[in-house]
Protein backbone atom coordinates (compact mmCIF):
# COMPACT_ATOMS: atom_id res chain seq x y z
CA UNK A 1 0.00 0.00 0.00
CA UNK A 2 2.83 2.39 0.87
CA UNK A 3 4.73 1.34 -2.24
CA UNK A 4 1.61 1.83 -4.39
CA UNK A 5 1.27 5.35 -3.01
CA UNK A 6 4.88 6.05 -3.95
CA UNK A 7 4.48 4.71 -7.51
CA UNK A 8 1.39 6.86 -7.99
CA UNK A 9 3.07 9.98 -6.67
CA UNK A 10 0.76 10.40 -3.67
CA UNK A 11 3.32 9.55 -0.98
CA UNK A 12 4.95 11.82 1.57
CA UNK A 13 8.32 11.65 3.26
CA UNK A 14 6.43 10.37 6.31
CA UNK A 15 5.26 7.38 4.25
CA UNK A 16 8.87 6.64 3.33
CA UNK A 17 9.90 6.81 6.99
CA UNK A 18 7.02 4.50 7.91
CA UNK A 19 8.02 2.06 5.17
CA UNK A 20 11.56 1.91 6.55
CA UNK A 21 10.34 1.54 10.13
CA UNK A 22 7.88 -1.24 9.29
CA UNK A 23 10.43 -3.11 7.20
CA UNK A 24 12.96 -3.02 10.04
CA UNK A 25 10.31 -4.18 12.50
CA UNK A 26 9.14 -7.07 10.34
CA UNK A 27 12.72 -8.22 9.77
CA UNK A 28 13.55 -8.03 13.47
CA UNK A 29 10.42 -9.57 14.99
CA UNK A 30 9.47 -12.34 12.56
CA UNK A 31 9.66 -15.96 13.68
CA UNK A 32 10.71 -17.62 10.43
CA UNK A 33 13.03 -16.85 7.55
CA UNK A 34 10.18 -15.79 5.26
CA UNK A 35 9.34 -12.82 7.46
CA UNK A 36 12.96 -12.04 8.24
CA UNK A 37 13.84 -11.71 4.56
CA UNK A 38 10.54 -10.38 3.20
CA UNK A 39 11.60 -6.70 3.57
CA UNK A 40 14.93 -7.29 1.80
CA UNK A 41 13.76 -5.92 -1.59
CA UNK A 42 12.73 -2.71 0.18
CA UNK A 43 16.06 -2.50 2.01
CA UNK A 44 18.17 -3.05 -1.09
CA UNK A 45 16.22 -0.70 -3.35
CA UNK A 46 16.35 1.95 -0.65
CA UNK A 47 20.10 1.47 -0.33
CA UNK A 48 20.87 1.69 -4.05
CA UNK A 49 17.95 3.73 -5.44
CA UNK A 50 17.00 6.09 -2.63
CA UNK A 51 17.26 9.03 -5.04
CA UNK A 52 14.53 7.47 -7.20
CA UNK A 53 12.24 7.08 -4.18
CA UNK A 54 12.82 10.74 -3.35
CA UNK A 55 12.08 12.01 -6.87
CA UNK A 56 8.80 10.05 -6.80
CA UNK A 57 7.86 11.69 -3.53
CA UNK A 58 9.31 15.20 -3.76
CA UNK A 59 9.15 15.92 -7.52
CA UNK A 60 6.28 13.62 -8.51
CA UNK A 61 8.37 12.13 -11.30
CA UNK A 62 9.50 8.61 -12.12
CA UNK A 63 13.08 8.82 -13.49
CA UNK A 64 12.77 5.38 -15.10
CA UNK A 65 9.45 6.24 -16.73
CA UNK A 66 7.83 3.10 -15.37
CA UNK A 67 5.43 4.28 -12.67
CA UNK A 68 1.96 5.58 -13.60
CA UNK A 69 2.25 8.61 -11.24
CA UNK A 70 -1.51 9.14 -11.64
CA UNK A 71 -1.86 10.67 -8.19
CA UNK A 72 0.82 13.33 -8.63
CA UNK A 73 -1.42 15.90 -10.33
CA UNK A 74 -4.27 15.30 -7.91
CA UNK A 75 -1.88 15.75 -5.00
CA UNK A 76 -0.71 19.03 -6.53
CA UNK A 77 -4.28 20.31 -6.92
CA UNK A 78 -5.07 19.42 -3.31
CA UNK A 79 -2.02 21.33 -2.10
CA UNK A 80 -3.00 24.50 -3.93
CA UNK A 81 -6.53 24.27 -2.60
CA UNK A 82 -5.35 23.88 0.96
CA UNK A 83 -2.83 26.72 0.68
CA UNK A 84 -4.45 29.40 -1.53
CA UNK B 1 23.52 -29.22 40.07
CA UNK B 2 25.58 -26.13 40.74
CA UNK B 3 26.71 -26.09 37.12
CA UNK B 4 23.06 -25.58 36.13
CA UNK B 5 22.96 -22.22 37.87
CA UNK B 6 23.78 -19.29 35.63
CA UNK B 7 24.45 -15.68 36.47
CA UNK B 8 23.44 -13.08 33.94
CA UNK B 9 22.68 -9.39 33.69
CA UNK B 10 19.19 -8.08 32.95
CA UNK B 11 18.90 -4.30 32.54
CA UNK B 12 22.15 -3.80 34.44
CA UNK B 13 21.09 -5.93 37.40
CA UNK B 14 22.96 -9.14 38.19
CA UNK B 15 20.47 -12.04 38.45
CA UNK B 16 20.61 -15.79 38.89
CA UNK B 17 18.65 -18.45 37.06
CA UNK B 18 18.79 -22.16 36.35
CA UNK B 19 19.49 -23.61 32.92
CA UNK B 20 15.89 -24.74 32.38
CA UNK B 21 14.50 -21.25 32.95
CA UNK B 22 13.68 -18.70 30.29
CA UNK B 23 14.79 -15.08 30.37
CA UNK B 24 11.14 -14.13 30.92
CA UNK B 25 10.84 -16.34 34.03
CA UNK B 26 14.08 -15.10 35.56
CA UNK B 27 13.14 -11.48 34.86
CA UNK B 28 9.73 -11.97 36.49
CA UNK B 29 11.35 -13.55 39.57
CA UNK B 30 13.50 -10.45 39.94
CA UNK B 31 10.66 -8.00 39.47
CA UNK B 32 11.55 -6.96 35.94
CA UNK B 33 8.39 -6.55 33.88
CA UNK B 34 8.52 -7.67 30.24
CA UNK B 35 5.29 -7.09 28.30
CA UNK B 36 3.62 -10.21 26.89
CA UNK B 37 0.20 -11.38 25.76
CA UNK B 38 0.57 -15.03 24.77
CA UNK B 39 2.59 -16.15 27.82
CA UNK B 40 0.67 -17.59 30.76
CA UNK B 41 2.28 -19.24 33.79
CA UNK B 42 1.55 -22.96 33.69
CA UNK B 43 1.12 -23.22 29.92
CA UNK B 44 3.70 -24.03 27.26
CA UNK B 45 5.32 -21.15 25.36
CA UNK B 46 4.52 -20.44 21.70
CA UNK B 47 6.14 -17.07 21.06
CA UNK B 48 3.05 -15.88 19.20
CA UNK B 49 2.68 -12.29 20.33
CA UNK B 50 6.36 -11.29 19.85
CA UNK B 51 5.99 -8.60 22.52
CA UNK B 52 8.55 -10.01 24.98
CA UNK B 53 11.40 -9.38 22.54
CA UNK B 54 14.63 -8.36 24.26
CA UNK B 55 18.16 -7.60 23.14
CA UNK B 56 20.68 -10.27 24.13
CA UNK B 57 24.34 -9.18 24.26
CA UNK B 58 23.39 -6.15 22.18
CA UNK B 59 22.45 -8.50 19.34
CA UNK B 60 21.20 -7.05 16.08
CA UNK B 61 18.11 -9.27 16.00
CA UNK B 62 16.01 -9.24 19.18
CA UNK B 63 15.30 -12.59 20.85
CA UNK B 64 12.04 -13.62 22.51
CA UNK B 65 12.39 -13.63 26.30
CA UNK B 66 9.82 -16.43 26.59
CA UNK B 67 11.71 -18.74 24.22
CA UNK B 68 15.30 -17.96 25.25
CA UNK B 69 16.93 -20.08 27.96
CA UNK B 70 19.30 -18.30 30.30
CA UNK B 71 23.00 -18.72 29.65
CA UNK B 72 26.05 -17.94 31.73
CA UNK B 73 27.15 -14.34 31.41
CA UNK B 74 24.47 -13.17 28.96
CA UNK B 75 23.54 -9.50 28.99
CA UNK B 76 19.87 -8.78 28.41
CA UNK B 77 18.24 -5.43 27.69
CA UNK B 78 14.47 -5.52 28.14
CA UNK B 79 13.60 -1.88 27.56
CA UNK B 80 15.05 0.71 25.18
CA UNK B 81 13.73 3.01 22.49
CA UNK B 82 14.12 0.47 19.69
CA UNK B 83 12.25 -2.29 21.54
CA UNK B 84 9.57 0.16 22.66
CA UNK B 85 9.04 1.17 19.03
CA UNK B 86 8.70 -2.45 17.91
CA UNK B 87 6.28 -3.18 20.76
CA UNK B 88 4.12 -0.15 19.96
CA UNK B 89 3.96 -1.19 16.31
CA UNK B 90 3.11 -4.79 17.23
CA UNK B 91 0.31 -3.74 19.57
CA UNK B 92 -0.97 -1.32 16.94
CA UNK B 93 -1.07 -4.13 14.37
CA UNK B 94 -2.95 -6.38 16.81
CA UNK B 95 -5.57 -3.67 17.18
CA UNK B 96 -5.91 -3.03 13.45
CA UNK B 97 -5.93 -6.64 12.29
CA UNK B 98 -9.40 -7.25 13.76
CA UNK B 99 -12.10 -5.05 15.24
CA UNK B 100 -10.98 -3.94 18.72
CA UNK B 101 -13.37 -1.20 19.77
CA UNK B 102 -13.01 -0.96 23.54
CA UNK B 103 -16.19 1.04 24.13
CA UNK B 104 -18.43 -1.81 22.98
CA UNK B 105 -16.38 -4.72 24.38
CA UNK B 106 -17.25 -6.86 27.42
CA UNK B 107 -13.60 -6.81 28.47
CA UNK B 108 -13.36 -3.02 28.56
CA UNK B 109 -11.05 -2.10 31.48
CA UNK B 110 -10.36 -5.80 32.07
CA UNK B 111 -8.37 -6.35 28.91
CA UNK B 112 -4.68 -7.13 28.71
CA UNK B 113 -4.44 -5.73 25.18
CA UNK B 114 -6.03 -2.47 26.26
CA UNK B 115 -3.79 -2.22 29.33
CA UNK B 116 -0.71 -2.94 27.28
CA UNK B 117 -1.62 -0.26 24.75
CA UNK B 118 -2.00 2.23 27.59
CA UNK B 119 1.27 1.14 29.17
CA UNK B 120 3.20 1.40 25.90
CA UNK B 121 1.67 4.75 25.02
CA UNK B 122 -0.17 3.67 21.87
CA UNK B 123 -2.17 6.87 21.54
CA UNK B 124 -3.10 6.65 17.87
CA UNK B 125 -2.87 4.34 14.87
CA UNK B 126 -0.94 5.39 11.78
CA UNK B 127 -1.48 2.21 9.78
CA UNK B 128 -4.64 1.34 7.85
CA UNK B 129 -7.18 -0.90 9.59
CA UNK B 130 -8.21 -4.23 8.09
CA UNK B 131 -11.42 -4.82 10.07
CA UNK B 132 -12.48 -8.10 8.45
CA UNK B 133 -15.91 -9.47 9.25
CA UNK B 134 -14.92 -12.71 10.95
CA UNK B 135 -18.12 -13.48 12.79
CA UNK B 136 -19.29 -14.62 16.20
CA UNK B 137 -20.02 -18.15 17.41
CA UNK B 138 -22.65 -17.99 20.17
CA UNK B 139 -23.89 -21.56 19.74
CA UNK B 140 -22.53 -22.69 23.12
CA UNK B 141 -24.97 -22.71 26.03
CA UNK B 142 -22.74 -20.73 28.42
CA UNK B 143 -20.03 -19.03 26.42
CA UNK B 144 -19.48 -17.24 23.13
CA UNK B 145 -16.51 -16.32 20.98
CA UNK B 146 -16.26 -13.06 19.07
CA UNK B 147 -13.51 -13.71 16.53
CA UNK B 148 -13.30 -9.96 15.87
CA UNK B 149 -11.61 -9.48 19.25
CA UNK B 150 -9.27 -12.47 18.98
CA UNK B 151 -5.53 -11.76 18.80
CA UNK B 152 -4.51 -15.40 18.10
CA UNK B 153 -2.47 -15.73 21.29
CA UNK B 154 -3.64 -19.39 21.48
CA UNK B 155 -3.87 -19.35 25.28
CA UNK B 156 -7.31 -21.00 25.00
CA UNK B 157 -5.91 -23.69 22.69
CA UNK B 158 -3.13 -24.51 25.15
CA UNK B 159 -5.20 -24.40 28.33
CA UNK B 160 -7.83 -26.64 26.73
CA UNK B 161 -5.22 -29.15 25.61
CA UNK B 162 -2.67 -29.03 28.42
CA UNK B 163 -4.79 -28.37 31.52
CA UNK B 164 -8.31 -29.54 30.72
CA UNK B 165 -7.10 -32.26 28.36
CA UNK B 166 -10.02 -31.79 25.98
CA UNK B 167 -8.27 -30.12 23.02
CA UNK B 168 -11.50 -28.65 21.76
CA UNK B 169 -9.80 -25.50 20.47
CA UNK B 170 -7.37 -25.37 17.60
CA UNK B 171 -6.17 -22.97 14.92
CA UNK B 172 -7.28 -23.14 11.28
CA UNK B 173 -5.62 -21.31 8.40
CA UNK B 174 -2.54 -19.11 8.29
CA UNK B 175 -1.65 -15.45 8.51
CA UNK B 176 -4.61 -13.11 8.16
CA UNK B 177 -6.87 -16.10 7.43
CA UNK B 178 -6.05 -17.83 10.73
CA UNK B 179 -9.08 -18.55 12.92
CA UNK B 180 -9.78 -20.40 16.12
CA UNK B 181 -11.97 -23.44 15.60
CA UNK B 182 -13.71 -25.90 17.89
CA UNK B 183 -13.64 -29.56 16.91
CA UNK B 184 -12.38 -29.17 13.33
CA UNK B 185 -14.75 -26.34 12.56
CA UNK B 186 -18.09 -27.49 13.94
CA UNK B 187 -20.01 -24.88 15.95
CA UNK B 188 -18.91 -24.64 19.59
CA UNK B 189 -22.39 -25.63 20.83
CA UNK B 190 -22.24 -28.90 18.89
CA UNK B 191 -18.76 -29.80 20.11
CA UNK B 192 -18.46 -33.34 21.50
CA UNK B 193 -15.16 -32.69 23.26
CA UNK B 194 -15.95 -29.42 25.05
CA UNK B 195 -16.50 -29.96 28.76
CA UNK B 196 -17.87 -26.44 29.29
CA UNK B 197 -15.20 -25.88 31.95
CA UNK B 198 -14.71 -22.24 30.99
CA UNK B 199 -10.92 -22.25 31.27
CA UNK B 200 -10.57 -20.74 27.79
CA UNK B 201 -12.78 -17.84 28.84
CA UNK B 202 -10.69 -17.26 31.96
CA UNK B 203 -7.36 -17.16 30.15
CA UNK B 204 -8.44 -15.06 27.16
CA UNK B 205 -6.52 -11.76 27.40
CA UNK B 206 -9.19 -9.84 25.47
CA UNK B 207 -12.97 -9.98 25.17
CA UNK B 208 -12.90 -12.61 22.41
CA UNK B 209 -14.09 -15.38 24.74
CA UNK B 210 -16.75 -14.37 27.22
CA UNK B 211 -19.53 -15.73 29.36
CA UNK B 212 -23.02 -15.20 28.01
CA UNK B 213 -25.15 -12.73 29.89
CA UNK B 214 -22.30 -10.30 30.54
CA UNK B 215 -23.12 -6.80 29.41
CA UNK B 216 -20.67 -4.17 28.28
CA UNK B 217 -21.68 -1.87 31.13
CA UNK B 218 -20.64 -4.43 33.74
CA UNK B 219 -17.08 -4.38 32.45
CA UNK B 220 -16.49 -7.99 33.47
CA UNK B 221 -16.61 -10.82 31.02
CA UNK B 222 -17.00 -13.60 33.57
CA UNK B 223 -18.84 -14.11 36.83
CA UNK B 224 -16.18 -15.67 39.04
CA UNK B 225 -12.68 -14.73 37.95
CA UNK B 226 -10.01 -17.07 39.27
CA UNK B 227 -6.34 -17.53 38.28
CA UNK B 228 -5.05 -14.85 40.67
CA UNK B 229 -1.72 -14.78 38.85
CA UNK B 230 -3.44 -13.39 35.78
CA UNK B 231 -1.92 -9.97 35.81
CA UNK B 232 -4.30 -7.26 34.74
CA UNK B 233 -2.28 -4.16 34.00
CA UNK B 234 -4.63 -1.59 35.31
CA UNK B 235 -3.05 1.69 36.32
Amino acid sequence: MLLTAITEGRATLGDLRQLEELSAMVAATSLCGLGQTAPNPVFSTLRYFRAEYLSHIEDGTCPAGVCPMVGAETAGVTTTQVNP
Amino acid sequence: MTSDVHTLTIDGTGVVGTADQTVLEVAAEHGIDIPTLCHLDGLSEVGACRLCLVEVDGGHRPALACMTRVEEGMTVTTHNDRLAGYRRNLVQMLFLERNHVCAVCVANRHCELQDLAAELGVTHFDLPAIYPNVGVDASHRLFAIDHNRCIMCTRCVRVCDEIEGAHTWDVMGRGLAARLVTDLGTPWGESDTCTSCGKCVQVCPTGALFEKGRSVAEGAKERRPFLPYLKVRRS
